[in-house]
């Protein structure tokens, strides 16, 4: 919990340190936690891809499936 | 034990992914305020990032060019400094570092009233209000990177995984011109198409990387740019092979090309860069210093060529499922 | 046929030994003067090439006028060139259709095909380069080369006109039996060329910049390195495309 309060202190002093515009939604959700959040977005991306792949590669097995029945 | 190396790899990224994202950076004072200073009286405010002050006050220094001016920092809580000094003029750079016992922010406040130098004060170590216990293991902590020096071991592995693919698809290229098997063929273009797999994810990874560290999602660096060249390499070899009917011509000529792209890659990986002292953003590369000159830079390896091991690992194993199923289709459509 | 020596009919066999044939000069001397002797009898190719080089410097004249900084003007002059080199190289294998490819494969070691045609399209590039660098000057100026070194400047034109030639044949002959012209090449081409069009746009920036040789060497080096890599590529995975 202490870590949290200043985790969100550290996203407020970076982002005024770092410009005086309001942050768009993107910078704020990369930047935030001590950066983060960058790190979950690179793993779900991982996550992600290699799931898909499996899809992909689950639905080739499945025509070879429909192939193989007659 | 037939299957030992998929057990391996699925450990090892097991191992790696959680100490990845397990391991707690080390401490480090992350932001000052206000973010200059002049002489005269001087109070700054500091925040540490998963640092543990402890109630009371230590010694604090500012430090400029190698000259200290000696105050005393007051614990506000677990996290917060109140540093206290007087500021003589006449200091040297335009950059000042903050620093509290055993913890240094370099270049944390800008200078005013420059002038050709100070006396150094003597600031003898203080009452070590910094606890660093129960921190034994940590990720180095550096600014702009914080706590996305993690990605380290989930976004490079990705391109290790892609060169040790593509470099078996080259291989079993090689293979193809000796024996004009289409089987061989047939494992080449599997593993070339893992590799993109592998390629796409170290695309996406990176540009979000990057968007958080240097602010854009596409720079032109030397690394970004073999990727994107890698990607479109292999793409051309797709499409090659794509256009041609004759399975046995077809074999042939991509395995030409297959060969002969990859050691213009290698060279464009690893030898253009160096020859043509082009700046890199990325660690290691145009005087920007590998990870390597970080701290205790072994705790970050300790976890990394795990990762590297077990992804490389895991993308073997999904190249010899793709083998195994375009042969299974193979002969069915036959 | 001008091409003599048909003791070396033995096709190419895939054997061990045959990489360590020799490269046979005579046959290469023979081929390329064949080359010579075709381009003679269709000089529509090369007023083709010459006409395309002069088409796109024009459009890039008409695009940008005058008054480019010296990176622009360096990059806008590679691009160009990189574009008449596809277009003059993708033609390199095109004849080859058929009947007159079973012919020379009877009559030749592969290998002195690719090398023969090598030097042919580096001379090529060089004549090509050169003359392409004339009209850039007199279309969009000279005033970039004010302190440039032009010894450099011209090697450098030169080396990257032997470059292309060297990485484009290869691929050439590749697409060309893919029986999918240019627009294959392209593709192909496009990526693999990257490293040498860094190196040679880096080092021409640089003699246009008119710094010291020991400076730019390297880039030359790098470059020389390049092109003797994809010859000996070539030189080895030729014989492979031919097979049939």
């Amino acid at each position: 919990m202490k870590y949290f309060t200043s985790l969100a202190l550290l996203l407020f002093t970076l982002q005024a340190k770092a410009q005086n515009a309001a942050p768009s939604w993107l910078e704020e959700s990369l930047y935030g936690n001590g950066k983060i959040n960058t790190v979950v977005i690179v793993v779900a991306i991982i996550y992600l891809g290699i799931g898909l792949w499996m899809f992909s590669m689950d639905r080739k097995l499945s025509r070879m499936e429909k192939k193989l029945k007659p | 034990m037939k299957y030992w190396w998929k057990f391996l790899g699925i450990g090892l990224l097991l191992f790696a992914s959680i100490a990845a994202l397990r391991t707690p950076l080390s401490p480090a004072l992350v932001h000052v305020s206000p973010d200059r200073v002049a002489p005269g009286p001087a109070v700054v405010e500091v925040l540490g990032y998963n640092t543990n002050f402890q109630k009371g006050s230590t010694v604090g220094y500012l430090e400029n060019a190698g000259q200290r001016v000696c105050g005393s920092a007051e614990v506000i809580d677990a996290t917060h400094l109140r540093l206290t000094l007087e500021v003589p003029a006449g200091m040297k750079d335009h950059l000042t570092t903050v620093g509290i016992d055993q913890l240094r922010y370099d270049g944390a406040l800008f200078t005013e009233g420059l002038g050709s130098g100070i006396e150094s004060g003597a600031c003898g170590p203080g009452v070590n209000k910094i606890d660093l216990s129960g921190v034994a293991f940590t990720f180095p902590n550096r600014s702009i990177l914080y706590e996305s020096i993690r990605n380290l071991h989930f976004h490079v592995p990705m391109w290790f995984a892609m060169i040790f693919l593509m470099g078996i698809s080259v291989v079993y290229s090689i293979r193809t011109l000796g024996s004009n098997s289409l089987e061989h063929d047939r494992a080449s273009v599997s593993a070339a198409q893992v590799g993109l797999v592998f390629c796409a994810l170290g695309l996406i990874t990176g540009a979000v990387w990057a968007r958080a560290t240097w602010g854009a999602f596409w720079t032109n660096d030397v690394k970004l740019n073999g990727a994107a060249v890698t990607g479109l390499i292999y793409l051309a070899y797709l499409v090659l092979r794509g256009s041609v009917q004759d399975a046995h011509k077809r074999a042939r000529l991509a395995g030409i090309y297959n060969i002969f792209a990859f050691v213009l890659l290698v060279l464009f990986l690893f030898v253009v860069p160096r020859l043509n002292a082009i700046d890199s953003l990325h660690p290691g590369n145009g005087g920007n210093g590998g990870f390597s000159d970080l701290d205790l830079d072994n705790r970050l390896r300790a976890i990394f060529y795990p990762a590297v091991l077990g992804w490389i690992l895991l993308g073997v194993w999904m190249f010899t499922l793709k083998n195994r199923a375009s042969k299974l289709n193979d002969q069915l459509d036959r | 046929m001008a091409v003599a020596r048909p003791t070396c009919v033995r096709p190419y066999a895939g054997s061990a030994h045959s990489y360590l044939r020799t490269v046979k000069f005579a046959e290469i001397t023979h081929l390329v003067r064949l080359e010579v002797a075709l381009d003679l009898r269709q000089r529509a190719t090369w007023a083709g090439m010459l006409l395309y080089v002069v088409s796109a410097v024009y459009v890039c004249f008409l695009a940008v006028k005058s008054g480019l900084g010296t990176a622009t003007w360096n990059a806008l002059f590679w691009i160009i060139l990189l574009f008449a080199a596809f277009n003059a190289l993708a033609r390199s294998f095109q004849r080859e259709d058929g009947g007159r490819q079973l012919y020379l494969y009877t009559l030749v070691d592969p290998r002195s095909v690719i090398l023969a045609r090598a030097f042919y399209n580096a001379v090529t590039m060089v004549v090509l380069s050169l003359l392409s660098l004339a009209v850039y000057l007199l279309l969009l100026g000279s005033s970039n080369l004010d302190n440039a070194d032009m010894g450099q400047f011209l090697f450098a034109v030169v080396l990257g006109g032997i470059g292309f030639a060297s990485v484009l044949t290869l691929i050439s002959a590749i697409a060309a039996r893919a029986g999918n012209g240019i627009g294959l090449m392209a593709i192909l081409g496009f990526p693999l060329v990257l490293p040498l069009l860094l190196l040679v746009m880096r080092a021409s920036k640089l003699a246009l910049d008119g710094v010291a040789w020991s400076v730019i060497s390297t880039y030359f080096g790098g470059i020389v390195l390049l092109d003797l890599i994809t010859i000996t590529l070539a030189w080895i995975l030729f014989p492979y495309l031919w097979r049939d």
